[in-house]
């Protein structure tokens, strides 16, 4: 009993905890996408989903609350040890960063469109024209 | 030259309007800095100097100066799609009295998701930082530790394979890369070395990165080779009785970013001919937030009274806006170069600037 107790409580601060970000995908989209997979997406470490399709990450401007969520939560750097990471592979002609759009609204638009796009919003602005893949 | 590059890459850029899409990025220091106490070297009459940036020789003298290694850089790619796009880097260099040159300029063809093919004017990726330099956004300190980075040869025209593979939870990638330099004159051997116009040739220059990544952890193995030819006053140099000499490059880097902890290190050993220059460094940082303090010792030494010398730094990064850095750095210099072989002399300094990338 206590147990549960523990559990059900522990399960309640988690969901606040995590109701924070959603990252999303089109609802056509069939793949199974965890933490790493999504960090290796976001890092240009792999180009694809796991089931094979191309997959275009786009990310949300520094400045956005989502965004420095994102950076340390999902990919475990600070977005300035990010904006190094990204430098060294631009600057040397080995990647290209994601491209970053304004707000929620442009990514939802994107990801809704195009079954290769992956992207993250706030948990609240998800919609129907998304499939959520994983919540942070 | 110059001019039918940039012609011919303008007509890449705008063959397609209506598909290439142009990336414009690029980055810039400004960096200003000064000797506090130096010995200088009496029998070349050199003031207390403190050399930071051997291939571009950016010397810091007792005057305070903003030229040593400040520089401003601008990135064109086109995307032509299909996996081909072509890219122009311009720099321009207060070492160089701010003159805008090519640094790169080449065409790019991924092959597939593993392997991309380029050919044309690169940067050599023969230390870990040689390749990303020029871009202090993207490093601790004021500028990579200069006894490591005392190469005459920074850039190659050739081809190079990139391959970048995930396997498990590491990932591999690196570089195969071949091709030649005709440097003339050569800014470090001219100006600093031989007083004299010096031209250095680099034939033959066949090279291999390694690289390991594990999240925290970053693994670095390189070797490259090549024939050394080199005019000292239009006069062919001899070896031995040889006009040409071979240099054969190792190189090892590990270097660990681990929670708030950095620990960068990278030894390298460069064979040429018989002799053994051997270099290393070592740097630990700690973040606290926004801001980075780090330590580093580094050191050169191609043997018993040969060219020896190390620099002990420290100083402070601090993240002040999420494009741009600042830095302060005091360096001091230990000169133990053998008869006529000393550099700069001893030297303490000290050099501040803003790294940013945009």
């Amino acid at each position: 009993m206590k147990k549960l107790c523990c559990s059900i409580l522990l399960s309640l601060f988690s969901l606040q905890a995590l109701a924070g970000i959603a990252v999303i995908v089109h609802p056509d989209n069939a793949d199974a996408l965890d933490k790493k997979s999504i960090s290796n997406l976001y890092l240009g470490k792999t180009k694809r989903f796991p089931g094979g399709a191309q997959a275009v990450p786009v990310n949300l401007e520094v400045g956005q609350a989502s965004r420095g969520d994102f950076d340390s939560n999902v990919l475990g750097k600070s977005s300035s040890q990010l904006k190094s990471y990204w430098s060294k592979k631009v600057f040397t002609g080995k990647g290209t960063p994601p491209k970053e759009l304004a707000n929620d609204d442009e990514v939802m638009k994107l990801v809704s469109s195009n079954p290769n796009i992956i992207g993250y919003i706030d948990s609240s602005n998800v919609n129907d024209s998304v499939k959520v893949v994983a919540e942070f | 030259m110059k001019h039918k590059l940039a012609v011919s890459l303008g007509v890449l850029l705008l063959a397609s309007p209506a598909l290439a899409e142009v990336r414009i990025s690029g980055f810039a220091s400004i960096v200003g800095g000064k000797v506090i106490d130096g010995t200088g070297v009496d029998e070349f009459d050199l003031p207390p100097t403190f050399l930071a940036d051997y291939p571009l020789v950016g010397a810091y003298e007792e005057e305070i100066s903003f030229e040593p290694d400040s520089l401003f850089g601008l990135q064109f790619s086109a995307d032509l799609l299909d996996g081909l796009s072509a890219t122009a880097q311009l720099v321009s260099r207060g070492a160089n009295d701010f003159d805008v040159d090519f640094e790169w300029a080449y065409i790019s063809y991924e092959v597939n998701d593993n392997w991309t093919v380029q050919g044309g004017k690169k940067r050599l990726p023969l230390y870990y930082y040689s390749d990303f330099f020029d871009v202090g956004y993207a490093y601790p300190w004021v500028r990579p530790p200069a006894d490591n980075y005392t190469w005459q040869i920074f850039n190659y025209t050739g081809l190079s394979a990139l391959y970048n593979y995930l396997i498990g939870d590491w990932t591999m990638s690196g570089q195969l890369y071949y091709g030649s330099e005709d440097d003339e004159p050569n800014k470090l051997l001219s100006e600093f070395f031989f007083g004299e116009a010096t031209r250095e040739i680099w034939k033959d220059i066949g090279g291999l990165v390694v690289q390991l990544n594990y999240d925290w952890l970053d693994i670095r193995l390189t070797h490259m080779q090549y024939t050394n030819e080199r005019y000292i006053g239009g006069e062919q140099q001899t070896w031995d009785g040889s006009t040409e000499r071979k240099g054969k490059f190792y190189g090892l880097s590990v270097n660990v970013e681990y929670e708030s902890w950095m620990l960068l290190t990278e030894i390298n050993r460069l064979d040429l001919s018989g002799t053994d220059l051997d270099t290393y460094m070592v740097t630990f940082g700690y973040r606290f937030g926004d801001f980075l303090p780090y330590a580093s010792y580094s050191d050169f030494d191609d043997g018993e009274g040969g060219e020896v010398h190390n620099t002990t730094s420290v100083g402070v990064r601090w993240d002040f806006h999420p494009s741009a850095a600042f830095k302060v750095q005091y360096d001091e210099v230990k000169d133990n170069g053998g008869p006529g072989l000393k550099v700069a002399g001893d030297s303490e300094s000290f050099s501040f600037g803003v790294d940013l990338v945009f």
